[in-house]
């Protein structure tokens, strides 16, 4: 084992050496970059989440421009759930938060289909941060219970709007 | 469920006061409406009823008193009609959804879930009372 003295008298020339003769596998900087924490990866994954809920979202008001209406206000409030939980994102430092859609589904034929393919997404995004409280933070557990709760009442506006 | 903590002892206590505002407020509300909208009232009131009779249970269970509700309460504004009770049932969900997110801050999953079970449903009620959505129900206007 090199001393910290030794190591900083080596030279660039010598250090192999030095690090070969003392069988060290060198400095701990040389070591792979920290894993990401479980509490900040399922954060990283709700993040995906909302991406892929907002590009449906987006194609089902490009679609069907009746429904704009009923889907604008719930594209809002997706986005605002969007940036805050981008907000909340604080480790690994420097690391590129998700910006992309990993899940593009096709849209239903109809504008009915597509009513019920989101009441079917959100309710499937709500069952999902139900299930991420108990390994969350205190603060972190009641942003997702809030969003768990504007997204029921998503439901229930889609429910309303297939049933008119 | 283990021994519970006093925060979490705290919470569900505020969220029973809430529960006993929302029993009070319904009162009032139901009170100045027919109809329809008066038996959302009374479902609303009863759904309140049975949240505060299973939190004072839980806190019984829990070795702990539930608070009791007040004899009376101060309403947020005056209730003179349709209108105004249809807003204060609103806001008694508010409070209610309000309440819950302090039982989902616990460190236990199982109170987590049914505080998060509750806001979704305090939600729902606030949605069909005044017809709006919001992005982080319950949640203070400055953070979410």
């Amino acid at each position: 084992m090199l001393s910290r003295r030794q190591l900083l008298a080596a030279s660039p020339t010598t250090l192999p050496l030095f690090l070969a003769l003392s069988a060290c596998k060198g400095p701990a900087v040389l070591s792979a970059p920290p894993t990401v924490s479980p509490q900040t990866q399922m954060l990283l994954h709700a993040v995906t989440a909302e991406l892929n809920l907002i590009w449906v979202y987006k194609q089902a008001g490009a679609a069907y421009s009746g429904l704009a209406a009923t889907l604008q206000p719930l594209l809002a409030e997706h986005q605002a759930h969007l940036a805050a939980l981008r907000s909340r994102v604080i480790e690994p430092p420097g690391k590129r938060l998700p910006a992309t859609v990993t899940v593009r589904p096709a849209l239903a034929a109809t504008q009915a289909g597509v009513l019920t393919q989101l009441r079917a997404a959100e309710q499937a995004a709500v069952h999902t941060l139900m299930s991420r409280l108990g390994g969350a933070s205190p603060s972190l557990a009641q942003l997702y219970a809030s969003i768990a709760a504007s997204e029921s009442v998503h439901v229930t506006v889609l429910s309303t709007r297939i049933g008119r | 469920m283990g021994t519970p903590s006093p925060t979490a002892l705290a919470a569900l206590q505020g969220a029973l006061a809430a529960e006993h505002a929302a029993v009070y407020g319904y009162g009032v509300a139901g009170a100045m409406l027919t109809g329809r909208q008066q038996a959302a009232a009374r479902a609303g009131w009863l759904a309140h009823q049975l949240a505060r009779d299973t939190l004072e249970a839980l806190l019984t269970r829990l070795g702990a008193t539930p608070v009791a509700a007040s004899a009376a309460y101060r309403l947020p504004f005056a209730v003179t009609g349709r209108t105004s009770a249809a807003r204060l049932a609103a806001a008694l969900e508010d409070g209610v959804t309000r309440a819950y997110l302090g039982v989902v801050a616990v460190n236990d999953a199982s109170l987590r879930s049914f505080g998060a079970q509750a806001m979704q449903a305090a939600a729902g009620r606030a949605h069909a009372w005044g017809g709006k959505t919001e992005a982080f129900p319950g949640m203070p206007a400055t953070q979410g």
